[in-house]
This record gives structure tokens, sequence and C-alpha cells, in this order.
């Protein structure tokens, strides 16, 4: 039988009818047989067994029939399963990724999404892997299932002939939320497809990207909940600034503001800060995401109500000064900006000791010229700012100010 | 008959509660260790049910209805891993193996009783480390019984322990295994040829043989869990060089040939019981015993058929369908000689044959559906649906779990010299059986609708048929209560037996009942078949007969 001709859903839909009939007929005479015995031949109606021990006859003929009707069986199911697994010549590839708990399509021109979206009669080929543990990628519709495999490329592929939304399931095991790895396969006319294909529209109709269609698209909306309720991961409703506890690589704890950098890095290496009371599991999105992509979650993350960053915050992070000089007490490379301003700080001046005030004076010189004065007990690392703008300087002062000051 | 001979259920006069206990847990005594065993895997049993029961009760409705998603999985692993290997693995073999085989082939005890004990104590230990892991380090694990990497490699549950207990319990069935092996080569009485082994006993051989060969393919897997989770050795790890798909062929190397260790011995009991009440000679006895060796062959060979979906290669899927169907040929042959030896047989419906007939009709149905999962078209569809729930529990506990009940209401007069209730035991077959059509066969359908197992929540669709299949959860349920106080209450209260009750004509009913210390009076001579009943007829009144009009025949005091 030509896979092409035949689709391979309707062999393996013979295949069923043929192993479900027989069975039936063999499990009738069975059961029959077994209850008719035990009501002719019970104790009143047959007192006396017969004395027969075998037959040598019938031995061989229910040796051979069945030997005969399972190797017919075993033939419907291998043509049935070499159709699954013969790719029309001009089938359309999508790369499918299964990962901890979300699937992701990538098409030829790079198109990106969360749905399988196909157009109707067109042979789809599934070239699949996972980036974490096996997945099963499963449509019932179709008749498919294949396991994503770490490091392995697999395959499947189906001739969708009606428009309409099938389930996909995960059918392999994968840990907590492994019911809810779902998605559908959005079988749409020609037209509808390639205009979706173009990126002119997602499947709302409605243009541009859409910041929730990107969390969903990327799995994100699978481990974290954008209306506040505990899921996998912590959810992302008012994420912006919230100050978290996290856990680094080495076990020691750290507080942060979630900031731009922290949420950038919290995305693309989850593994270097993982929010406490929350397991290691989410997956870098390094090389994952578009820089686009990136730029509307963290957009939307930062939210139309959050509070708008102070001007020196900006500047604080284009600069890098966050990287060594954290915002939360803790101690990075450098002191931390919290409640330094206005505080009694040790400096080495040419090497002798001396207790000073952290004024805005001595604070707008220590970016500019930080050899000046070294804290103590630091190291003399810090490039100098001697470039900025005035009113940048000012404004970055002015955002250490915010931080807390001593009294 | 009369003699009156201490059983071997007494304990010695005069003694204090800790020597009667030590009298027990330290016995060498095979019927002995086969009653531990017995009560062992009936509290693991009851643990199991439990747990099966929450799972129907999470399922009855979409979302979360009685535990969280985290519970859920936990749940279904440890129904898996208490079931499979706590259970029926040891069920039949390691209980009534214990306590029959050595008296059907007419010796004193298995060839090494010590060792015997030891992997008593080996059950024990590996069952008590399965429940430590539970309270211990982060959580119950979450893998499910087949322990798939990588997600076991990286899970952060407490895996490592119960991969210990898997690996100990492994043990105790390879030793049991060698000890059956060489007990039935050594130890069969004068004139017991191989040709009148009982067929319980030929499919014992057959299942020893699998517990010897495959099960040490169990530990050398479980160690590599525990290499790879503690040591890193990232031999199933791709970005390391290592292949996922490696740790599924070595886990189901043993694991399929596993499922013959738990049907086989159900088999056995089968071929043994039916003949009993047909008072006919069991139809086709060679046939039989050497389909008991083609399944534990052929089965051997037929694990990557759980594999389809895997990402293997297709020849291994040519091959491994192909023999997969050789194996459903000698089961084939079991059930058409279990029902040819009703043909012109001469019936008494007695509870044990009630369990046999459940059991032939249950067993055939989930063979029949295996046809589905060995065809690899057809196998893509349901592998992981509730299909493959179905079918399992069809074969398991349809087969397995009826057969231990069957062997119950067979053996039970023998082991303890009392009688159940035999219109109660035939009560709970019925609601047994009725609950178990309602509970499982919903599955079928679910699995063919695409519902993929091991799922907390499931989509709306799938709603109405996991409603039926908790509510005959609830169905099965009761019949084991009544089944299991109708057994409790006979085996402690019940009317006196004699030495053969059901007129059986191998040798455990040429004893009293209960079996004495040392089985045999005196050295027993094997002059006819197991199934040669010419001059022996039942000691019970049958159930149709009232017990007064029945002659009575000396029980013993």
């Amino acid at each position: 039988m030509n896979p092409q001709v035949v689709n391979a859903a309707e062999q393996v839909d013979q295949a069923f009818a043929v192993i479900f009939g027989i069975s039936v007929l063999m499990l009738v005479g069975i059961v029959g047989c077994m209850l008719w015995f035990a009501w002719r031949y019970q104790r009143k109606r047959h007192p006396k067994a017969a004395d027969i021990h075998g037959n040598t006859l019938l031995e061989i003929l229910w040796f051979v029939l069945p030997t005969i009707i399972v190797l017919g069986m075993f033939y419907f199911g291998w043509t049935s399963y070499q159709a699954l697994r013969s790719v029309p010549a001009d089938a359309m590839t999508v790369q499918v990724t299964g990962r901890m708990w979300s699937w992701a399509f990538e098409y030829p021109n790079g198109r990106r999404a969360a749905e399988l979206v196909v157009p109707v009669g067109r042979a789809v080929k599934l070239d699949m892997t996972s980036t974490d543990v096996i997945h099963s990628f499963y449509v019932p519709a179709f008749r498919i299932k294949t396991d994503t495999v770490p490091g392995m490329q697999t395959y499947a592929w189906f001739r969708p002939e009606e428009e309409g939304e099938y389930d996909i399931l995960c059918a392999e095991y994968c840990g907590l939320k492994h019911a809810n790895m779902l998605s559908v396969v959005r079988v749409v006319d020609h037209d509808t497809f390639e205009q979706w294909y173009r990126g002119e529209t997602d499947m709302a109709g409605s243009h541009g990207p859409d910041p929730v269609a990107v969390l969903e698209n990327q799995g994100c909306t699978g481990c974290h909940s954008l209306d506040g309720s505990e899921m996998v991961g912590p959810t992302l409703k008012d994420i912006w600034m919230r100050e978290t506890a996290v856990v680094l690589p080495d076990g020691r704890t750290n507080t942060v503001n979630a900031d731009e950098p922290y949420l950038r890095r919290a995305i693309l290496e989850p593994g270097t800060e993982v929010v406490q009371g929350y397991d290691d599991i989410m997956p870098p999105y390094e090389g994952m995401v578009s820089d686009e992509e990136l730029r509307v979650m963290l957009h939307w993350m930062k939210g139309a109500a959050a509070p708008a960053p102070p001007p020196g915050r900006q500047i604080a992070e284009n600069e890098g000064c966050l990287s060594c000089h954290s915002t939360d007490g803790t101690i990075i490379a450098g002191p931390s900006f919290q409640n330094l301003a206005g505080s009694r700080i040790l400096v080495l001046d040419n090497g002798a000791e001396k207790e000073i005030v952290a004024d805005d004076a001595y604070l707008r010189e220590s970016i500019v010229q930080p050899e000046v004065l070294l804290r103590k007990d630091y190291d003399p690392m810090m490039p100098a700012y001697d470039y900025l703008a005035p009113n940048d300087l000012d404004a970055l002062v002015e955002y250490i100010r915010t931080l807390g000051e001593a009294p | 008959m009369t003699q009156q001979v201490a059983s071997f259920l007494e304990p010695p006069t005069e003694a204090g509660w800790l020597r009667r206990v030590r009298g027990w847990i330290f016995s060498t005594d095979h019927k002995r260790i086969g009653l531990l065993y017995f009560y062992c895997i009936a509290a693991m049993f009851a643990v199991g049910v439990v747990l099966g029961l929450l799972i129907r009760l999470e399922l009855i409705a979409p979302g979360e209805t009685i535990m969280g998603a985290q519970t859920y999985n936990a749940v279904f692993t440890l129904h898996g891993v208490v079931m499979i290997f706590m259970v029926v693995i040891p069920s039949i073999p390691a209980a009534f193996g214990n306590i029959f085989l050595p008296i059907q082939i007419g010796a004193e005890d298995v060839a090494f009783p010590r060792l015997n004990l030891f992997s008593w104590w080996l059950y024990m230990a590996g069952a008590a480390l399965a429940v430590v892991s539970l309270f211990t380090g982060s959580g119950p694990p979450d893998t499910g019984w087949t322990f798939y990497v990588p997600f076991s490699s990286v899970t952060t549950t407490n895996v490592d322990l119960a991969v210990v207990a898997v690996f100990i319990l492994g043990f105790s069935s390879i030793l049991t295994g060698l000890n059956f092996i060489i007990t039935i080569h050594r130890l069969r009485a004068d004139g017991m040829t191989w040709g009148r082994l009982p067929l319980f006993v030929w499919s014992l051989y057959a299942t020893a043989w699998i517990q010897l060969l495959a099960t040490p393919v169990l530990g050398i897997t479980a160690l590599l869990i525990l290499a790879e989770r503690m040591l890193g050795m990232g031999l199933f790890d791709p970005a390391r060089g290592g292949d996922p798909i490696l740790y599924q062929h070595l886990f189901w190397i043993y694991s399929h040939p596993a499922v013959y260790i738990m049907i086989l011995p159900a088999m056995g009991v089968i071929s043994d019981i039916l003949p009993v009440f047909c008072r006919k000679h069991i139809f086709g006895y060679t046939a039989i015993a050497v389909s008991s060796i083609g399944i534990a062959l052929a089965g051997s060979l037929v694990w990557a058929h759980h594999m389809f979906t895997s990402g293997m290669s297709d020849t291994a899927v040519l091959v491994f369908s192909l023999l997969t169907f050789i194996v459903a040929i000698p089961s084939a042959v079991k059930v058409f000689n279990w029902v040819a030896t009703m043909y012109k047989g001469s019936i008494s419906l007695e509870p044990p044959l009630w369990y046999a007939m459940a059991f032939i009709v249950l067993f055939s149905i989930g063979g029949l559906t295996g046809l589905v999962l060995g065809s690899a078209g057809t196998d893509i569809h349901v592998h992981d649906t509730y299909f493959v729930v179905a079918h399992f529990h069809y074969v398991i506990f349809g087969g397995t779990g009826f057969g231990m009940f069957a062997a119950l209401h067979y053996w039970l007069p023998k082991v303890y010299g009392r009688m159940y209730n035999k219109f109660w035991a035939v009560v709970a077959c019925f609601i047994l059986f009725a609950g178990f059509h309602l509970l499982y066969f919903p599955m079928f359908l679910l699995g063919m609708d695409g519902m993929p197992r091991r799922y907390y929540d499931y989509l709306p669709q799938y709603t109405d048929m996991h409603e039926l299949s908790t509510v005959g959860s609830w169905i099965l349920a009761v019949g084991l209560v009544i089944m299991t106080a109708n057994l409790i209450s006979g085996m402690r209260l019940g009317r006196r037996v004699g030495n053969n009750p059901w007129g059986g004509a191998s040798l455990e009913w040429t004893i009293p009942s209960p079996p004495p210390t040392h089985n045999f009076l005196e050295e027993p001579v094997v002059e006819h078949g197991p199934y040669d009943y010419a001059g022996i007829e039942p000691e019970e009144p049958s159930m149709r007969v009232p017990h007064q009009a029945a002659p009575t025949r000396g029980g013993q005091a």
C-alpha cells in the first residue's frame, strides 16, 4: 500500500479493525465454550467424567491456527507502522522541541510558536528532540506518537485532512506537570496558513507580538502563572523589582530586587540564581529566545502599573554598576549601595586610614575618581567613570540616596 | 489420616511469646516461610489497593480532586513499585510455591532451607527500605515504577533509596528461583518423574529460570541509576555521550520477562485447579508443560515491544513485533487446553473453579488486547495510554491476582485445615468480577481515545469513562473486603476439613491438613500422575448438597 494514497492513520485503523475483529471472535469462542461446558457437564447432568488425556491432532491444530492468525496480525501491524514511518517527499518540516512542560515548534523560516499551525491537506514532517528529559509527542487524531529524546532526533509525520483543532499530549511521564504538557494542532486553510507563516497574523488575528502570547509560546506560562497563583515556578505577576531570595550555585543565598539584569539572567541562565524554595529545573533560554521576544517579555514584566524606576537606576544598569554593587545590602565585589549615602565609612587616603561620612561630594568623587579614596577591605578594581555627563552623575547619586540614607 | 501429628502451625509446647515469634521469623520450614511471605504480600497488597483507590478517586473529575500533582505522581509511583516488586512478583511463587512446591514433589523441604529464610529476610529488608524511602530525603520518589532516565537521574526526590530497595528485592527473587530449580531437579520423591510433576511445579520451574537469568539485569540497571545519580557517570546522558534509550533496553530486558514471572505461576495454579473440579485429567499435559517453557524462552526475547515509540531503529521494531506475536502462541495453547479440560468433565462449581473461570475470561481479554500492543502500527497509537493500563491490569490483576485468589480458595483449607464459607466466596467472586470490568474496561476506551497514562489532570472529553472507572474501583473494593473477611473467618473459625476436601490427586492432598512439620509421615512413593482421579473422591460436600446430608469424614483434632 502506498502511504501517499492511503493515509497512514487509515491504515492503522484497518489494523485495529482486523485485530479487534479476530480477538472478539476468539474471546466469544473461548468464553462461550467454557460457559457451555460448565453448564452442560455439571456433575448433576454428567456424573461421570470422560477419560480424555489429550488429542495430538487438536494440539497441532491449535498451535498452527494461532500461528497463522498472529502472523497475519503482525503483517497488518507492520505495514501500518511502515506507513507511519514513510514520509512523503513533499512534506513541510517543522522542528519540535519538548521541554518541561511545553512544546515549541520552529518553522523553516524561523517562525516559532507554541501551537502547531499547519495547512490542511499538506503532509507535515516533525523533526523532534528534547532539551531536558524524555517526552512523547502524541496526537491521537493522527495516530502518531514519538518520544522526544534529549541528544537525539526522532521524527513523525501526518497529513491533516480536515480543518480543526487536534489535541497534542505528552505521553511519556516527565515529572510534575506532565499532565499539563498540552498543545494543539491547528489545521487551517492554505491562505490563512500562509499569512500566519509570514508573521502577519497570530492565530488571534491581531498584529505585532503580543507579550502574553510570547510568554505562552516560549512555554513560560507552563510553570509561571500570570495571575499570582502558585505553580512550579514563581508567579510573573508583579515580578518587577520584587524582593527575591535566591540560591547561588555554591549554595549561598542572596537577596535581590528583580530588576532588568536579574530578570534577563533568570531567563537566559536560570541556574545561576535560583529563587529560594524552587527546584533548579528551568531550562536555560540562551539562544532559545530572540532579542525582540526577550525585550517584549521584560517590557511586560515591568508592567504598566509598575513604578517608573528612577532615572539613575537606568544608568546604574547600563554602566554595569550593579554587577559589583548590590542594591540590597549584599556584598558582591564592591560595597552595597543600600544605606550607603550618609553612612560613616573607613577609607584609605594614600595609605592612611581615616573615617569619613559618605556625603554627596564623596559619592560623586568615588565614581569619577575612585582611586583617590579607596574603601578599606575592598580591592582597588573599579574603573574611573570620568566620562559621565554631569546630570547623569547627579541622577546616579540621587539613585544611591533613594536606596537608604544612614541617619 | 487419623494419626495425631503436630502441624507446622503449632508452636512448641509451653513456648513464650518471644520464642513463638522467633519460631516463625527464624524458621527454615518452607511452609512457615511461605506463610510469612503470604502475610507480608497480603499487607503490601492492602497498601497497593489503597493507593490504587486514591488514584481512582483523584481521577474521578478533571483537575485537583483530593491531592496535588506532586502527591499524585508519588502515589502512582508507589502503587507501581509496591504492587510489582512487593506483591505480584513474589505473590504466587514465594507464598504458594514455597508452601506447596516441596510437598507436590514429595520433598521434606526446599534444597537450601537457610537460603530460603535469607531470601525472606532480603524481601523484608527491601520492603522496609522502600517504606523508609517515602519518609526520608526530599520526598517520595515520583518517577513511576519504570525509573526512566533522564528524569530519574535529575529528580530531587528520594529515588536512591527506592532503587536500593528494588536491588535488594531482586536478590530475594534470584535466590528463590535458584532454590526452586535445584529443589525440582534434586529432591523429587521416588516415582516422581518429570512427566508426573504437577503443572504448577512446571510453571514454577519455568518461572525460576527467568528469575535466575533476568533479575540480575535489574540489579545492574538499579546500580547504574545510582551511579548516574551519585557519581554523575553520564551513562544515560547524551550531553556526555550517554544514551537514554540504553536504559530502556536494560530496564525491559528484566521487566518484560518479569511479567512472565508474574503470570506463569498463576497459569500453573489454574492448570492444577481445573482438572480437580472437572474430575478429569488435564487436557494436553505435555503441551501445557512445554508451553510454560516456551513462554519463558520467547518471553525473554520480546522486551523492546515497550519501546516502539522510543526512537529505536525500525528494524528493531520489526524484529520485536514479530517475536511478540510468537509469544502469544504458547499462551493461546494453554487457554485452549484449559477449556478442553472442561469438555465432558463432571464439573462441580466450587469457589476455586469460579475464580479459575474468572481468570480464564480476564486473562483472555488481557492477552488478546496484548496483540494490539504487539502490532507495531497500532501500538504507536495506544502506547503509554490507558489502553496499556487496562491491558496490564487485565493480565496482572485479572490473571495473577485472580490466580492468587483461586489458589487461596483452593489451598487455604490445606494450609489451615479449615473451610471458609463457600457461598460468600462465590458472591465475592461475582462482585470482584463485575467491579473489575467496570474499573478497567473503560480504560480501554479511554486509551483508544488517546488518554495518556500517568496524568494527574485530563481533558474534559475523558471525564465520563474516568467516572465509571472510579465507581468500578469501589465495587471491586467491596468484593475484596468480602473475600478477605470470609477467608480470615474461614481460616480461624471454619469447619475443619480432612486431608483431601476437593479430591485432588497430587501429593499435598495425601497428607494431613494442616501439613505436619516434616510434610510426610513416611517417605512418599509416587505411583500415579497428578491428574489421575481414579479411586479418589472429594471429602468435601458439594456446595449444592446440604452439609448434614453429606457423609462426615474424619477431620483431625
